[in-house]
């Protein structure tokens, strides 16, 4: 196979570790306000763990191995789920206080635009690679 | 990949009549191994001849460029009838074959030139 955009298979498992990462701010989101998931309990906050992998190349002798980026698991937060006093609320405890998911929308925002810049970055680079072979190609031309 | 490209660069700067010489010459020693090793089955259908020339090494080349058209077909297609590929890969994979095939076209608009000068040469 002809390699001619080199280091972007690197940048392409980048690519899908920072969207699996946007689909769990997503669901973050998403869930802000769920007081009463699956198990019952207040939904919990999501987290995203990456972790480099070593992916085989895509030569044909298959012996060349470079790092690159994947997802490693998804973590729930562990902080405790936030108080809030809303009696009418049917998750309300007896003393009329709700548990809200440890969810805080400003962080998720935070989060979002970080995954989205570092999105935009790996983009970058395959632009830039298709630039330098586009570039070699032209060799010569007057 | 990179083969090609060192041979067809003194065909670019070089004088015309160099440029012939060092692709006729060192491409039954130097460049052969990869188009045995990989192209068996185009090799033998489009030049029965020889497997060694130059112009097998180019059919090669030409079924490699199309294998990456179908590849980047394959992931659009995928793309659209809804299967789970990220929009990057698809794209990705439609730049490598743009890549690919201009790689190609810039070979076969290197060979038309050194032709074209040898027409021209004067006897």
């Amino acid at each position: 196979m002809i390699q001619t955009l080199i280091g972007v298979q690197n940048t392409a498992a980048a690519l899908s570790a920072e969207q699996t990462r946007l689909d769990v701010i997503s669901e973050n989101i998403a869930n802000a306000n769920t007081t009463h998931g699956l198990d019952g309990k207040p939904y919990q906050r999501q987290v995203v763990v990456f972790e480099s992998a070593l992916q085989q190349a895509m030569t044909a002798d298959g012996g060349l191995q470079m790092p690159a980026l994947q997802v490693a698991r998804i973590e729930k937060d562990d902080s405790p789920p936030i108080k809030i006093y809303d009696p009418g609320n049917p998750d309300a405890d007896p003393s009329g206080m709700v548990s809200m998911p440890n969810i805080n929308i400003n962080e998720e925002m935070a989060d979002m635009i970080s995954a989205s810049r570092t999105y935009e970055a790996n983009l970058a680079v395959v632009k830039n690679a298709r630039t330098m072979a586009m570039e070699a190609l032209s060799i010569g031309k007057h | 990949m990179t083969p090609p490209i060192p041979a067809m660069n003194p065909a670019s700067g070089g004088t015309p009549i160099n440029m012939v010489t060092p692709e006729a010459a060192p491409l039954p020693s130097a460049r052969i191994e990869m188009p045995e090793e990989l192209g068996q089955p185009l090799s033998t259908t489009a030049t029965a001849p020889s497997s060694n020339s130059f112009a097998s090494m180019l059919g090669q080349m030409v079924s490699d460029v199309n294998t990456q058209q179908n590849v980047s077909a394959q992931a659009v297609g995928a793309l659209q009838s809804g299967q789970n590929i990220p929009l990057h890969q698809a794209v990705i994979a439609m730049e490598e074959a743009n890549v690919s095939f201009q790689l190609m076209v810039e070979v076969r608009n290197r060979l038309m030139d050194a032709y074209q000068e040898i027409m021209r040469m004067q006897i």
